[in-house]
C-alpha cells in the first residue's frame, strides 16, 4: 500500500509540475468556452426564443448546457494527459527502472491508472467549482447540497469511464509521438462525440447513432439532466412539446428508434462500458507484456 | 569464495535470432566484474535477463543464491540488485532528494531505514550540494551521482552499472569511479560493470568479453593482457644510423614505419637491456605496456597473438 501510494504520489508530482502538460490537458475546455462565447450560446438562445419567450432563466439553461459538456470533456482530457506519463516512462526507461524493484508489473501499471483517476477527479471538481461560480456570476443560482452530491457522483462515473477508456487507447500505443497524435485526435473528437460543439439534432442520423453509442456521451447526458432539469422545467413551462423537442435536439436525453433513454439507462450503460473497457484493457495489457 | 552471480548456459532467442548463445560465467561476492563487448554483442540482453527485465529462453541463473525465473524468486533478486542505466532516468522536475526518496519508498523502506540509507548514499556520493536542486537542472556528472544514489538507496548486494561514465568529462569520471571503488571496498558491494572505457575495465577483478552472443574470453586484466597483448619499445635513431641493421644484429624482431622502429619486448623491464645496448645510437624512445584497449581490439578483430 505504501509502495502504491508512493508511486501514485510520484506520478502526480510529475504531472502537476509540468505546467504545459496541465495546460494541454484542459485545452479542449478552453476551446469549448471560446466557441461558446463566440457563437454557440447566441445560436442556441436565438433558436429557443423562437419557441418560448426570452428570459434570464433561458440564458442560465443554455449556460448549464455548456457546463455539462465542459465537465464531461474535462474528465476525458485530464485522465488521458495523466496516462501520458505512463507512455513517457515506458519510452524513457523509467518503467524499466521501476520493474527492477520488488514490485509486480501489474501493480506499477495500476498506479498510473489510480493517478489518472485522481487527477481526473480533482480537476473535474475544480471545474465544477469554476462552473458553479460562472453560473452564479451570470445570474443563475447556487446548487443545492443534493445537486452537488449528484454531480459528484456523475463526476466519479465520468472520470472512471474516461480513465479506463483512455487506458484502452493508451495500451494501443507505445511511443510519445504516437501518444501525442492520440491526444490530438481525442481532444478534437471528444467535443463532437459528446455533442458539445454541435447539438445532437444538427448532425445526420447516422452520426447521432454514433454519438449515442459512444459511452462517454452518456456522462454528458447525465450532467445535462442534473444541471438543467430545474431550468428546463421553468423555461418550457406550458410548452411541454417544445421542451421535449429541445431535450432530444440538444442531447438532454437520447431517443433511439422511439425509445427514450432514461438517466438510469445511461448509468447502466456507463457501468457496463467501464467493465467492458477494463476487461479489454486487461487483455491488451496481458498480450503486450507476454 | 561465495558466488553472487552464477550463470550457466544462458540463452535468449528472438524468433530464429539467438541474441545470447549459451553463456556461462561466475561473479564472486564483492568483486568488480567487467562485462565487455562491442555494440550488439549481447551484453544488454544478458544484463536485462539478470535484472529480471527480460525472460531467458534457457539456462540457469542464480543471483545472490536465488534461482532466477519464478515470480517470487525474481522479487527476491530485485531486492538484492540496483541498476544504473545508460541514460538518466530520474524526473527532471523533482529535486534530487525527492527523486531518491521516492525510489527508496518503492522498496518499501521504513522512514527510519530511508533516513539511514540517505546518510549512506550521501557518504559515498556527496549529495548535499545538489539534493535540493531539480534533477533537470543538473550537469551530466551531477546527474550521474544522483542516478547511482537512486540505485543504491536500498543498499543492494549487487550494483549493475551500464556504461556509467559515458559522456562524462575526465574529472567527473574520476569522481564517479572513486565513489564506485569506495562502495565496493568499504561495503563489499558487488559491482557488475559494462563500459567502453578499457582503462575502467583494467581495474576490474574479472573480465568477460562477449562477441556475437558468445563469451569469447574471460579472466583477470593481467591474464587477458598476457594472452592478447605484448609490451613494445618504440625507438628513433640518430641521423645516419642504420636502425634496421643494429636491431637485426641484436636479434630483435621489429617493424619500421617513417623512421620509427617498433620492437616487441618480453616485458617493459627487458626494454632496459636493449636501450643500454643501443643508447649511443638512439635519439628518443618510448616504452608502451600492452593495454586493455589492445586486448579488446585483438579479441574483436580476432587477431591472434603471434
Amino acid at each position: 500500500m505504501n509502495t502504491m501510494m508512493n508511486l501514485v504520489s510520484r506520478h502526480n508530482k510529475v504531472f502537476r509540475r509540468d505546467r504545459m502538460l496541465v495546460f494541454f490537458s484542459i485545452l479542449s475546455v478552453i476551446i469549448v468556452i471560446m466557441l461558446y462565447a463566440i457563437f454557440i450560446q447566441k445560436t442556441q438562445v436565438d433558436a429557443i426564443e423562437q419557441l418560448v419567450p426570452a428570459s434570464d432563466q433561458l440564458k442560465t439553461m443554455v449556460n448549464e448546457w455548456m457546463v455539462a459538456g465542459l465537465l464531461s470533456i474535462i474528465a476525458v482530457t485530464t485522465t488521458l494527459a495523466a496516462l501520458g506519463i505512463y507512455i513517457k516512462d515506458l519510452e524513457t526507461k523509467v518503467m524499466a527502472d521501476f520493474l527492477t524493484t520488488p514490485n509486480a508489473r501489474a501493480k506499477i501499471q495500476l498506479s498510473y491508472v489510480i493517478n489518472s483517476l485522481l487527477i481526473g477527479f480533482v480537476l473535474s471538481l475544480i471545474g465544477l467549482i469554476a462552473c458553479q461560480l460562472f453560473i452564479v456570476f451570470m445570474g443563475g443560482s447556487w446548487y443545492t447540497f443534493e445537486k452537488i452530491v449528484q454531480l459528484i457522483g456523475i463526476i466519479v462515473l465520468a472520470v472512471t469511464l474516461s480513465s479506463v477508456f483512455n487506458l484502452f487507447l493508451t495500451l494501443l500505443v507505445s511511443t510519445q509521438n504516437a501518444f501525442s497524435t492520440l491526444n490530438t485526435v481525442v481532444g478534437t473528437a471528444i467535443g463532437f462525440l459528446c455533442g458539445v460543439y454541435v447539438p445532437l439534432g444538427a448532425v445526420p442520423d447516422f452520426v447521432q447513432k454514433i454519438i449515442m453509442i459512444f459511452p462517454i456521451s452518456h456522462t454528458t447526458v447525465l450532467f445535462r439532466e442534473a444541471l438543467m432539469r430545474d431550468s428546463l422545467d421553468k423555461v418550457f413551462e406550458g410548452a411541454p412539446e417544445a421542451g421535449n423537442n429541445y431535450e432530444i435536439q440538444f442531447g438532454v436525453h437520447y431517443e433511439w428508434n422511439d425509445m427514450i433513454f432514461s438517466p438510469m439507462h445511461s448509468v447502466i450503460y456507463i457501468i457496463a462500458s467501464i467493465i467492458v473497457f477494463t476487461l479489454i484493457s486487461l487483455w491488451l495489457y496481458g498480450r503486450k507484456n507476454k | 569464495m561465495e558466488l553472487v552471480i552464477d550463470v550457466k548456459n544462458l540463452s535468449k532467442k528472438y524468433g530464429s535470432h539467438e541474441a545470447v548463445k549459451g553463456i556461462s560465467f561466475e561473479v564472486k561476492k564483492g568483486a568488480l566484474f567487467a562485462f565487455l563487448g562491442t555494440n550488439g554483442a549481447g551484453k544488454s540482453t544478458s544484463i536485462e535477463m539478470l535484472c529480471t527485465l527480460l525472460e531467458k529462453t534457457s539456462g540457469d541463473v542464480k543471483i545472490n543464491g536465488v534461482t532466477l525465473g519464478s515470480r517470487t524468486n525474481n522479487y527476491l533478486i530485485r531486492k538484492a540488485i540496483g541498476v544504473v542505466f545508460q541514460q538518466s532516468i530520474l524526473d527532471a522536475r523533482l529535486t534530487v532528494k525527492e527523486n531518491i526518496l521516492h525510489r527508496g519508498n518503492i522498496y518499501n523502506l521504513t522512514k527510519k531505514e530511508l533516513q539511514e540509507n540517505w546518510g549512506f548514499v550521501d557518504r559515498y556520493l556527496h549529495l548535499e550540494d545538489i539534493e535540493k536542486k531539480k534533477y533537470g537542472t543538473l550537469s551530466g556528472g551531477q546527474k550521474r551521482r544522483a542516478d547511482i544514489a537512486r540505485a543504491i538507496i536500498h543498499k543492494p548486494t549487487i550494483l549493475f552499472l551500464d556504461e556509467p561514465t559515458t559522456g562524462l568529462d575526465p574529472q567527473t569520471r574520476v569522481f564517479v569511479w572513486d565513489a564506485i571503488k569506495k562502495l565496493q571496498e568499504e561495503t563489499n558491494m558487488t559491482i557488475f560493470l559494462t563500459t567502453h572505457y578499457m582503462e575502467e575495465a583494467a581495474v576490474a577483478d574479472e573480465i568477460v568479453v562477449m562477441k556475437e552472443g558468445k563469451i569469447v574470453s574471460k579472466g583477470t586484466p593481467n591474464t587477458l593482457k598476457e594472452q592478447y597483448t605484448y609490451d613494445e619499445l618504440f625507438v628513433f635513431f640518430n641521423n645516419g644510423v642504420d636502425g634496421s641493421s643494429l636491431l637485426t644484429q641484436n636479434n630483435l624482431n621489429f617493424e619500421e614505419k617513417n623512421g620509427e622502429y617498433r620492437v616487441r619486448v618480453q616485458s617493459t623491464i627487458h626494454a632496459l637491456d636493449i636501450l643500454k645496448e643501443l643508447q649511443t645510437f638512439i635519439s628518443s624512445f618510448e616504452v608502451k605496456k600492452g593495454s586493455m584497449d589492445d586486448v579488446f581490439i585483438r579479441i574483436n578483430e580476432e587477431v591472434p597473438l603471434t
